[in-house]
């Protein structure tokens, strides 16, 4: 195994953070099962070219990373409605541990990988949002604080046949006594019944001295819909991946990805999606900006199933430089087992257009001023995608604050 | 012209390439790999000490790499085993080197070469031309015309004593190096043939230089070395040709070619393989181009079991540029993974991808390419393009790009598209009076045409008979 076996954990410690939350027993015997796997699993993988490794997973030194037993968040959590459940993890197990039961790792296998094991074993924080039947809500958000050396986050959102929900979450850092380097995982399962729709945005602001790991992931059923907003802000080092399986009929994804890297800023961008049924739809969108010496890595995947007739899948990434010394590395990636299937990807890297800065500057806008006015216009076409106003409001602010 | 086309076009294409002869060798290696082996090949080629010295270093790096089986999607390689392989097999003609006249050839070969249309195709089109059946060169001519002006087009065994020094600096040193993969180290090791060509200052070989490598035995592995040096303002269009009947044992064909294009040089790599469907085809082809230097890759993959092959351009010096043309096209039982590599390693250089592949029948091809900016390397442009058509639910489809961007001040475009063969085009066509299949071959035709048109007339019509081949077996 090439990860580093991290010597603070046992199952004592496993056991502590499940008998403090009075969690259930298959609860406790699956947290035991990842702790367990983390002998064998394998960190995620990551792209390799000759000579090259795009994102070093390996040089994260989860022991000193890793404080399971001190982990603090302050999550403000709102529902809009009462017809939604938002609860903190926890809390629901009391009231919906059978929906729970039934759904927790339906839709990512808590022994996917190293760090989804790590995080299932160790998570103390996360929410649970259930949409019943042939509800319709809008306004559920989820506002997190870190504040601790780790944390470890789980949510899981299960929206029943024909209901409707938008969902937005945002981490940042909160005030900490931790002065050095801190670790998020946060793990997002998504199950979309028959002709449900929801709504995942998610905005990622930590401070530098972070380092994130994100796995999000939904199923879909007949006619469902799972669009996702990923907009990644912070951190030192992201490794964030949004995946769906496009399991019923007729059922669509949305990926729209969004970053802004400075200084040494690292993001490793994913976003993939299966076709397993006929009918189906995906569109990936993803537009980044770096500056400084920021790197981006991108991986987008389209892959097509041999069932999956009548397929379409579209994907588009674009990365702006800002600075000569950044770097952006892009590998957009076509798996197609089934010829009825109309599927395009496209990705570019560039800089600012000089025409289009001289013509502002003509216009007598300094060129600082132009220049950012070019980035923000950059954005658009994927600020276009959200249809949440508050979220894409928060999106443009940041980029305007990192323009600064 | 036109009368070869003619030609080209009546003859039975499968006929041409699936015809057995009876193995006839003047010596023959044992089966396996080891330093015996190498020693012995090195021998028999009466090679000075330092080409065995590199052989051996290779054949120790062979030895220590792995198989490379980490590749996302990449062909099934676990049936190569080279124990099984016989890897040299001096055909049994009396002049070393390569003859000068078809004559002198044993009647099998010149039948052999008749019969893939060489020698024609020599007399209307060709400045010159090599001919090598299982390891070694057995034919090589070219116009005295050129010879007078200083090209030098020879045999690669021969090019090792006659161009020794040349040789010695440019032989698997900064181009390809046997480190690079484990199947260019074993080509390191017992490589033998292949064609060495020269092209003086400012000098261009107006018609193109062609070389065909077949394979006749049973179980064999040909491993030819080809060296290309075009000097400062120079230009040459090389041509391979590569065809082998089928076996039920594998075959192994594993290439090696370097090009050097020099200062504002123009070198072009055409290429149109139709190995058996029982031969893994894992070649290494490099160029290094510099100042103002433009290399051209045009590969036509149409045959072998299992191919990869991804041919690179080093844009070494500024102002370089690079244009791969890929047609990849993978029926029953084939997996034909190919790309194009590109560094940009100097400011205003630039490539240009354009890929096409068809898989039916269960096939499967994949577009596996790598564009790396380096940092510095100002105003540099790429564009890459891939196209996939499929014919059925059997076959796959696979687009796997990767790009590295260093640098800020760049033009990079990657786009990729897969579809179907669209049911309106068929029934236009139709409606037209064509019938099914002929409406699907010309659709194919045309999906391809991008690439056809930018061969030789013989190339592009051999191209066309070979899909057209492929497309018969299928309706029918």
């Amino acid at each position: 195994m090439s990860t580093q076996a991290i010597e603070s954990l046992s199952e004592d410690t496993v056991r502590r953070i499940a008998d403090e939350r009075d969690e259930p027993e298959w609860l406790l015997k699956t947290r035991l099962d990842a702790l367990a796997a983390l002998e064998t699993a394998e960190l995620p993988d990551v792209i390799q070219t000759p000579g090259r490794r795009w994102t070093d997973l390996e040089a994260l030194d989860f022991e000193a990373l890793v404080d399971p037993l001190n982990q603090a968040d302050e999550t403000e959590r709102t529902a809009g409605d009462d017809e939604v459940v938002v609860l903190p993890f926890t809390e629901a197990l009391a009231e919906y541990g059978d929906v729970i039961e039934a759904n927790f790792g339906s839709v990512l296998d808590p022994e996917h990988n190293y760090l989804t094991a790590l995080s299932v074993a160790l998570f103390t924080t996360g929410t649970f949002v259930y949409v019943p039947e042939g509800v319709d809500v809008e306004d559920v958000t989820v506002r997190a604080e870190m504040n601790s050396r780790s944390l470890f986050s789980q949510t899981l959102v299960v929206a029943e046949e024909s209901s409707s929900v938008t969902i937005l979450e945002s981490i940042e850092t909160g005030d900490s006594e931790v002065a050095d380097d801190r670790y998020f995982s946060n793990l997002v399962e998504v199950v979309a019944g028959e002709n449900a729709n929801v709504q995942f945005g998610s905005l990622q602001n930590l401070d530098t001295d972070s380092y994130t790991y994100s796995l999000k992931r939904a199923v879909t059923d007949t006619y469902a819909t799972v669009d996702w907003i990923e907009s990644n802000f912070g951190s030192k080092l992201t490794r964030s991946d949004i995946e769906t399986e496009l399991d019923g009929d007729g059922s669509e994804s949305q990926i729209v990805g969004t970053f802004f890297g400075t200084d040494d800023q690292h993001f490793d961008i994913n976003a993939r999606v299966w076709h397993q049924a006929e009918q189906t739809t995906a569109d990936l969108v993803t537009r980044g900006v770096l500056d400084d010496v920021a790197r981006s890595v991108y991986e987008g995947v389209q892959d097509v199933g041999e069932d999956a007739w009548n397929t379409s899948s579209y994907q588009r990434e674009n990365t702006l430089m800002l600075s000569d010394d950044a770097e952006a590395d892009a590998s957009p990636k076509l798996i197609i087992h089934n010829h009825d299937t109309e599927a395009s990807h496209s990705a570019t890297v560039g800089q600012v257009d000089a025409e289009d800065l001289f013509y502002l500057e003509s216009r007598s806008i300094d060129s600082r001023t132009a220049r950012n006015m070019l980035v923000e216009g950059f954005f658009v076409p994927v600020l276009e995608e959200i249809a949440v106003d508050e979220f894409r409001d928060d999106v443009e602010d940041l980029v305007v604050e990192r323009l600064q | 012209m036109s009368s070869q086309q003619d030609d080209l076009k009546e003859t039975d294409t499968e006929a041409r390439f699936e015809f057995k002869k009876e193995e006839k060798s003047a010596f023959k290696s044992e089966k396996g790999l080891t330093e015996e082996t190498v020693r012995v090949i090195s021998e028999d080629k009466d090679e000075p000490e330092w080409m065995l010295e590199r052989r051996l270093r290779a054949l120790e790096q062979f030895q220590e790499m792995p198989m490379p089986t980490d590749w996302p999607g990449q062909p099934d390689l676990s049936e190569i085993d080279i124990d099984e392989i016989v890897p040299y097999i001096r055909p049994d003609i009396d002049v070393r080197g390569g003859a000068e006249s078809w004559e002198d050839l044993p009647e099998e070969i010149q039948d052999t070469f008749d019969k893939l249309g060489i020698p024609e195709a020599e007399k209307n089109a060709l400045s010159g031309v090599g001919a090598q059946y299982e390891s070694e060169i057995v034919y090589q001519n070219m116009q005295e015309r050129w010879e007078e002006k200083g090209v030098i087009f020879c045999d690669m065994d021969k090019a090792v004593r006659d161009h020794e020094e040349i040789v010695r600096e440019h032989f698997m040193t900064k181009c390809v190096p046997p480190s690079d993969n484990k199947f260019a180290a074993l080509h390191g090791a017992i490589w033998s043939g292949g064609s060495f060509v020269y092209v003086p200052e400012n000098t261009t070989v107006e018609m193109p230089i062609q070389a065909y490598f077949r394979m006749n035995s049973e179980g064999m592995g040909q491993f030819e070395h080809t060296l290309i040096i075009a000097e400062e303002g120079s230009e040459v269009h090389y041509i391979e040709g590569c065809s082998a009947p089928k076996y039920s044992a594998f075959n192994l064909h594993s290439g090696g070619v370097e090009v050097f294009v020099g200062e504002d040089a123009h070198v072009q790599y055409s290429t149109v393989q139709n190995w058996s469907k029982n031969t893994y085809n894992l070649n290494t082809k490099r160029a290094i181009a510099e100042k103002g230097g433009r290399m051209e890759w045009i590969s036509g993959s149409m045959g072998s079991k299992a191919t990869m092959l991804y041919p690179s351009t080093i844009l070494k010096g500024r102002g370089a540029s690079d244009n791969h043309i890929t047609i990849a096209f993978a029926g029953e039982g084939q997996d034909i993974d190919t790309g194009a590599k590109v560094y940009h390693n100097a400011p205003e250089t630039k490539s240009t991808v354009e890929s096409k592949s068809i898989a039916k029948d269960g096939g499967r091809t994949n577009y596996r390419g790598l564009v790396h900016i380096a940092d510095g390397a100002e105003n540099s442009s790429t564009a890459v393009e891939c196209d996939a058509l499929m014919f059925d639910n059997e076959s796959t489809s696979d687009t796997m790009p990767y790009m590295e961007i260093n640098e800020s001040k760049v033009d990079v475009a990657h786009e990729a598209t897969v579809g179907k063969i669209g049911d309106e085009d068929i029934f236009y066509l139709q409606s037209r009076g064509l019938d099914d299949d002929d409406a699907k071959q010309m659709i194919v035709s045309g999906f391809i045409e991008p690439i056809t048109e930018e061969l030789p007339i013989e190339y592009a019509v051999e191209l066309n008979r070979l899909v057209e081949l492929e497309m018969e077996g299928s309706l029918g």
